[in-house]
């Protein structure tokens, strides 16, 4: 499905003395199958721009097409694009409502009118995805379950619908390292197997530098720069005026750099940043 | 020991120098949905004396939430004992002064706010103690300035960013005049500046008011930050030393699925390439001039 966004504007309560622009102008193009950060300091409209392209939200002005149909209409054709875009909130408890883990899951799926050994197939493998043990979860009340937990779980019931288009809002806050890790692996060969379109909205650089192939940043409501995610987000004036850091492994390599090390400093993670480093030493025999 | 002996030995016990805070065998569990019962915490040993700095890390469904929601009575043990400056939390007639001696922040600054402006919402926890109006103005005002809010007084809390509604929570958690401030995951939900501001005012209050410091976090970054470090996993305490002594058990570390900050990890993954660095290089800054 293309995602196209048009001079796209918000405002919350328009015509009120509270009223509040979140997005101003935004052009964007989604292709299927892209991997897509955004990126923005908190207030920018990032989770505005993400429930308009789920559809949830009117444009103010401008449009969010779904493969050429509006996404807030309502028709049919509307609503079947509509299906195909996944949306896991910022807030998971703003989405779980169910009285136990495995029905919180296959909730989703149940709608879509699978049979229930199909819909049993999913809850396993989506549980399996976001790392929760099945057998502990059986009988756990969702809202009893720690916050990274429920963040897990709340991610589940959205990959346990399949969506063609998945946009996940802050997926790894309250995760820890480890939880984390596997689960951006295992979304990431989920992404490449089923050519899903990624929409990562997050403020964690680390997140974007491992999920998304192209960052788009905004800034109050506009876009301040949209580009492949190891230029953006190397780019330390840019990140600076968002009042963001470079990764730490790229603030090591600018670091280096500046007393002399012949580095690339647009290695985002720390694996990338261990490897160049140490080449740069080796071919220099180890003196630097 | 008659009734009487033991409840005179408790209330000596409560004057003497023991640490401010002090878990004893510390168990609690939770009710499952159709019967049986989750462990969350399986008999905790610990103490945290005033004025300390405390990260404390661990894997999701660890008990860390579990653990500080004891600490001011928030939930109470199934088994076990928590003393807090001297008083039992399991007291009725204690809560309401552990609670004055024990503020809460808690990762979700949305769900906090009471009031419709900032300084409203700041004077809600002591206007509960039954202050008068010109103590109440002082505190609220101390506590405002003491975040960097002072400005922002008359704002209404949710037209704030991330990082200033943390902060106003914070400041709500001062004006009781606290001994101590727990904060569970405060910053998971900010962008990096609004994290670095609160990671700062959580410094100066430790340093400059001599505030105990409890700070719930995933970000081993954030943890290397504070001056002792614990680590919970399935219900207990696994480590408990400075930030460079616990990470400094590298491999424990990955079994417990906790990682390493990043300069921990890069300079390990030079190591392993032959590279020659020293041991307990935290901060991207060290690293730095390590290798310069």
């Amino acid at each position: 499905m293309l995602i196209s966004v048009e001079g796209l504007g918000y405002t919350y309560a328009p015509s009120t003395p509270l009223a509040r622009t979140a997005l101003r102008g935004v052009d964007l193009e989604i292709r299927q199958g892209e991997r897509v950060g955004i990126l923005g300091p908190t207030g920018s409209g990032k989770s505005t721009l993400a429930q308009l392209i789920a559809g949830l939200l009117r444009p103010t002005s401008g449009h969010v097409l779904l493969d050429g149909v509006a996404a807030h209409a309502r028709t049919a054709d509307a609503r079947l694009r509509r299906l195909k875009v996944g949306m896991a909130f910022q807030y998971p408890e703003h989405q779980i409502f169910e009285q136990t883990v495995p029905r919180e899951v296959a909730f989703g799926p149940r709608n879509l009118g699978l049979n229930d050994a199909e819909v049993e197939a999913r809850v396993a493998w989506a549980l399996d995805i976001v790392g929760l043990d099945p057998v502990e979860m059986a009988d756990r009340v969702p809202l009893t379950l720690s916050g990274g937990e429920m963040r897990r779980l709340a991610l589940a019931g959205i990959l346990a619908m399949r969506p063609p288009v998945l946009i996940l809002d802050e997926p790894t806050a309250n995760l820890d390292p480890r939880g984390r890790q596997e689960l951006l692996t295992r979304v990431l060969t989920w992404q490449a197997e089923t050519e899903l379109t990624l929409i990562v909205i997050s403020h964690n650089l680390d997140d974007l530098a491992r999920l998304a192939e192209r960052v788009v940043l905004l800034v109050a409501g506009q876009v301040a720069a949209d580009g492949p995610a190891r230029e953006v987000l190397s780019d330390r004036p840019l990140l600076e005026d968002a009042s963001f850091d470079v990764p730490p492994p790229v603030a090591l390599l600018q670091a280096l750099r500046q007393s002399g090390w012949a580095v690339a400093t647009n290695r985002l993670l720390a694996e990338e940043a261990a490897t160049e480093i140490a080449q740069v030493w080796s071919s220099t025999g180890g003196m630097v | 020991m008659s009734k009487k002996q033991a409840l005179g030995n408790q209330a000596l016990e409560s004057q003497g120098a023991r640490p401010f805070i002090e878990l004893r065998a510390l168990t609690h569990a939770y009710a499952l949905e159709g019967g049986g019962e989750v462990r969350a915490l399986q008999g905790i040993d610990l103490t945290i004396e005033r004025g300390e700095f405390v990260a404390l890390v661990g894997p999701n469904g660890s008990g860390k939430s579990t653990l500080v929601r004891h600490l001011n009575g928030l939930l109470l043990p199934t088994s076990g004992q928590v003393w807090v400056d001297g008083l039992l939390t399991a007291h009725p007639s204690s809560l309401w002064k552990i609670r004055e001696r024990v503020g809460m922040v808690f990762q979700n600054p949305e769900n906090q706010f009471v009031a419709s402006t900032v300084e409203e919402d700041v004077a809600f926890g002591p206007e509960n103690l039954g202050l008068p109006p010109d103590e109440l103005r002082r505190r609220v005002d101390d506590a405002l300035k003491l975040v960097g809010l002072t400005e922002y007084a008359t704002h209404p809390p949710h037209m704030l960013s991330g990082g200033q509604k943390q902060r106003t929570a914070i400041a709500g958690a001062l004006a009781t005049r606290p001994a101590c401030i727990i904060l569970d995951e405060p910053t998971s939900m900010l962008d990096p500046l609004g994290r670095r501001r609160t990671l700062e005012t959580l410094r100066s209050l430790n340093q400059d008011q001599g505030i105990t410091i409890l700070l719930v976090t995933q970000s081993m970054d954030e943890a290397t930050a504070a001056e002792r470090m614990l680590v919970m996993v399935r219900g207990r305490v696994v480590s408990d030393g400075t930030p460079a002594e616990v990470f400094g058990q590298g491999q424990r570390l990955r079994e417990w699925g906790l990682g390493l900050p990043s300069a921990l990890e890069i300079a390990d993954r030079l190591r392993e390439r032959g590279l020659n660095l020293p041991a307990g290089l935290l901060t991207v800054e060290q690293l730095a001039s390590a290798l310069c």
